[in-house]
């Protein structure tokens, strides 16, 4: 029980190991779903599963899909820009 | 009347904005709103121990990054117990997990800030509704 309670302490007093590559964006997603899972419970007057899921899931991929135009228009413009 | 419930709502509105700020949720809580409580307190608990856990509680840094850790604190008070652990700088973190976590943990505080505003809100509408009646 001892060594259970200090490997979960330890788990909080070490950073995870977290490389600097395109992958460490999906860390985004956890985020975003978050995001819209909060902002809905404050929007919907009355939280029923399939309704709060249904509206939960159009937020979060309307949110991703936002981001991944707006990261495509900027790649876009910095592939024009230097070549 | 009107003068009794507006000295009840100048009770009432602080004490749910607080009760929201000390534990997420608890504002939708005390106005019955129990599904909500429940969603929200969830969603903000495990958004700011992923935070804590991807960067370590060193990404709670009142004196090198003090922006952060003022929407840190709006997640619950024991943030600000926790920043005077870390004041020292005994845990150090950096790079991509730092800025993660810090994303990671400001976030859920930004939104339980909304939570809070929210709470109050309707606490002010529904006192809007007992004057009416």
């Amino acid at each position: 029980m001892g060594e259970l309670t200090a490997l979960l302490l330890a788990n909080f007093t070490t950073p995870e190991d977290i490389g600097v590559n395109p992958q460490s964006i999906l860390w985004l997603l956890p985020l975003v779903a978050a995001i819209a899972v909060v902002y809905k419970a404050t929007k919907v007057p009355k939280i029923t599963a399939g309704h709060f899921i249904k509206e939960t899931v159009v937020l979060f991929g309307s949110i991703v899909i936002f981001m991944a135009v707006t990261a495509l228009i900027l790649c876009a413009s910095a592939w024009l820009i230097t070549e | 009347m009107a003068r009794r419930s507006r000295e009840s709502q100048i009770v009432f509105l602080p004490i749910v904005g607080l009760l929201a700020w000390l534990v997420p949720g608890a504002g939708h809580l005390l106005l019955g709103k129990n599904r909500h409580a429940m969603v929200i307190f969830v969603t903000i608990v495990l958004t700011f121990g992923a935070g804590l856990y991807i960067g370590s509680i060193g990404v709670i840094d009142p004196v090198g990054a003090k922006p952060w850790y003022v929407a840190q604190v709006m997640n619950t008070p024991a943030v600000a117990a926790l920043g005077q652990v870390t004041r020292q700088g005994d845990y150090p973190v950096y790079g991509r997990p730092d800025e993660i976590g810090q994303i990671y943990t400001s976030i859920a505080g930004l939104l339980n800030l909304l939570c809070i505003v929210n709470a109050v809100y309707l606490a002010h509408l529904r006192v809007i509704k007992d004057v009416g009646d």
